[in-house]
């Protein structure tokens, strides 16, 4: 049943593209509007049948081709549907279209030569993305800074963002077993902080797109993006020396964030997200050093005076939402 | 103070996972999309992609790979390996996955408690020598898992929108042997017996030598995983692969049985001190296929 629905309308199909590629022909489409096409494989021919029955209160001028695809529905293929190659390829009606149109040999050449421009799934450009997500630390065993975060990005152009993010870590962070148990084994004390909360400005920008199919049935669109910055965190050293004595307030460093993440979409506004971001600043870490006698109280004394490299290296998980929720390609499909 | 900073967490987490669940139940526009289309008319019920190349049924993969352990205490592992998978449909493997241990990168932590760490009379069994401390933790020599494969996703990327490749994301799953390497066994008497010997320093010169003897063990443990094959041919493709196996080993060497609100130290090197750790680690992989030419999907129906 399966195989003869396949046979008649790859048939039909044919058929068609014979007819449009001579009426192509005939009104001169100029070749530069033709692109190749990048992806083999797409979700166009569904929603190109889709649009053969524009879904209840849809106006077709919206640009998902319905207008188009009423048109292709009739069969009415003509000079004025001739700038949708796809919703024509799908449509119904081929046997008119059959006879409507002339056969040969230099038509189907013609055919074959056709090649349609595919759309992106989504258009980013002068929309807004809010990105709730959680964060956790992977590359400090001693102790976990996970953290609360959001982002808001602006999307310039399609590919590139600039945004800001916030994360507050105070409250949820926690200390391993090993500091424990290195004191315990070792009788040595490693250095700690605690964060409170970031905030950072940054460009986002994506140089890998793709699609997958989940056992050749759904299609999920996805991208890969770069994203870096610059930023302010909130730290202190965690009193671990000579806790009796010591205590730190929070302070302000200057922090930078790389980072690079994957963006899978579940609908043309809402995507889920995993991202790997390393915020890298000058941390001030405490004194392993405790002074005798009266300047063992001297704050001075109790933080290190070399400033230690760290790279807090986090993975977000979230999802985003775009708005405005619905946008128009420019060009009709 | 803490309660209160504590009550405030779980307010924001709560509030975070409300509004997650929230956008996930967000009713869906009324614009079609992609991914929740339902087709109707000739294409119902077809498949998403016709002519798919088939890169795995029916083919055997021989892999290469360099792997390199995450996030250690005390020692990195960096192991050559490499897996043989059999797929008998597109979507699953069967095979087989090791490596054997190449070299071990001892981490800062290792090299300040030689440069740092302190011994005395409650941690001398622990660490007789800070200097030797090298010499007693924990190493990874050899690792293999009989494994299954399951491919749920096929597709491709683009490549700043100029190339383009096939890939496909895969789970893992299997049943892991590790062969590690650790701190020989010090058993209690012995431990006793230098203790007999008085001053710190005797009791040191009598444990030194356990710091470096070593026993190995295989250790089973489940592992898991996830990967991307990104397809640069017929017949090759470049892997990456997250894996996970977690199991318990000693790591430090040290004496870690009983906590030091009662029975701490035990003064003794055994089973009891190895401590469960989550093990992973990433590797990268070049794999080859057999036979060398790749199906295509549904050219049957196509024709």
């Amino acid at each position: 049943m399966m195989r003869a629905s396949w046979h008649t309308m790859d048939r039909e199909r044919s058929i068609r593209l014979r007819s449009i590629a001579l009426i192509a022909a005939a009104l001169c489409v100029t070749p530069q509007t033709l692109a190749a096409q990048d992806m083999s494989f797409d979700l166009n021919e569904a929603e190109a049948a889709e649009a053969e029955k524009p879904a209840e209160g849809e106006k077709p001028a919206e640009g998902e081709a319905g207008a188009e695809g009423e048109a292709g529905a009739e069969g009415e293929v003509s000079a004025e549907a001739g700038g949708d190659v796809l919703a024509e390829l799908t449509a119904e009606g081929g046997a008119k279209e059959e006879a409507s149109g002339p056969t040969g040999p230099r038509e189907q050449e013609v055919a074959e030569e056709i090649y349609a421009v595919q759309r992106m799934y989504v258009l980013r450009n002068g929309r807004f993305e809010l990105a709730p997500s959680l964060a956790m630390t992977v590359n400090d065993q001693y102790v976990s800074h996970p953290a609360l975060a959001v982002g808001l990005n602006y999307w310039v152009t399609n590919v590139l963002a600039v945004g800001a993010s916030f994360l507050w870590y105070q409250g949820v962070e926690s200390e391993s077993d090993l500091n424990f148990s290195i004191r315990r084994s070792t009788r040595l004390a490693v250095p700690i902080t605690e964060y409170q909360l970031g905030a950072h400005l940054n460009f986002t920008y994506v140089p890998i797109y793709g699609k997958f199919t989940l056992f050749n049935d759904a299609i999920f669109q996805w991208d890969s993006y770069l994203v870096g910055g610059v930023g302010m965190m909130r730290t202190r050293p965690v009193a671990v020396v000579d806790p009796a004595v010591r205590s730190f307030d929070f302070d302000w460093r200057v922090a930078f964030n790389a980072g690079i993440g994957l963006r899978v979409f579940v609908t043309k506004y809402l995507t889920v997200f995993g991202e790997l971001r390393d915020y890298i600043y000058l941390e001030k870490l405490e004194n392993l050093e405790v002074a005798l006698g009266a300047d063992r109280e001297d704050e001075a004394t109790w933080i290190d005076e070399n400033a230690t490299l760290t790279n807090n290296v986090s993975v977000h998980l979230g999802v985003t939402l775009f708005f405005p929720f619905g946008f128009e390609y420019r060009y009709p499909k | 103070m803490g309660k209160t900073v504590t009550m405030t967490a779980m307010r924001l987490v709560v509030l975070c996972a409300a509004l997650l669940a929230g956008l996930a139940l967000a009713p869906v526009a009324p614009r079609a999309h992609a991914q929740d289309i339902e087709v109707e008319g000739p294409l119902a019920g077809a498949p998403a992609v016709i002519g798919l190349r088939i890169y795995r049924e029916m083919r055997f993969q021989i892999q290469l790979q360099g792997t390199m352990t995450l996030n250690d205490e005390f020692s990195r592992s960096i192991l050559a390996g490499g897996q043989l998978m059999f797929h008998p449909t597109d979507w699953l493997g069967i095979g087989v996955w090791g490596g054997f241990g190449l070299a071990s990168i001892d981490t800062d932590l290792t090299d300040q408690v030689k440069e740092r760490g302190q011994t005395n009379e409650v941690n001398v069994l622990s660490l007789p020598r800070p200097g030797g401390f090298d010499d007693q933790i924990g190493r990874i020599q050899w690792m293999a898992s009989p494994q299954i494969q399951f491919i749920p996703l096929r597709g491709k990327l683009g490549i700043f929108e100029s190339l383009f490749i096939d890939t496909d994301f895969y789970l893992l799953g299997g049943v892991g042997l590790v062969g590690i390497e650790e701190r020989a066994e010090v058993t209690g008497d012995f431990f006793s017996n230098c203790r007999a010997r008085g001053e710190l320093g005797a009791q040191i010169q009598c444990l030194e030598a356990t710091q470096s003897e070593r026993e190995t063990r295989m250790a089973i443990a489940p592992t898991f995983g996830a990967g991307l094959s990104l397809y640069m041919g017929n017949w090759v493709a470049m892997t990456f692969e997250w894996r996970a196996m977690p199991f318990a080993w000693n790591t430090s060497g040290t004496d870690e049985s009983g906590n030091s609100r009662g029975d701490f130290p035990d003064d003794q090197i055994n089973s009891d001190d190895q401590l469960s750790h989550f093990n992973h680690m990433i590797s990268l992989g070049f794999a080859f296929y057999l036979p060398t030419e790749p199906g295509l999907s549904h050219m049957d129906e196509d024709e």
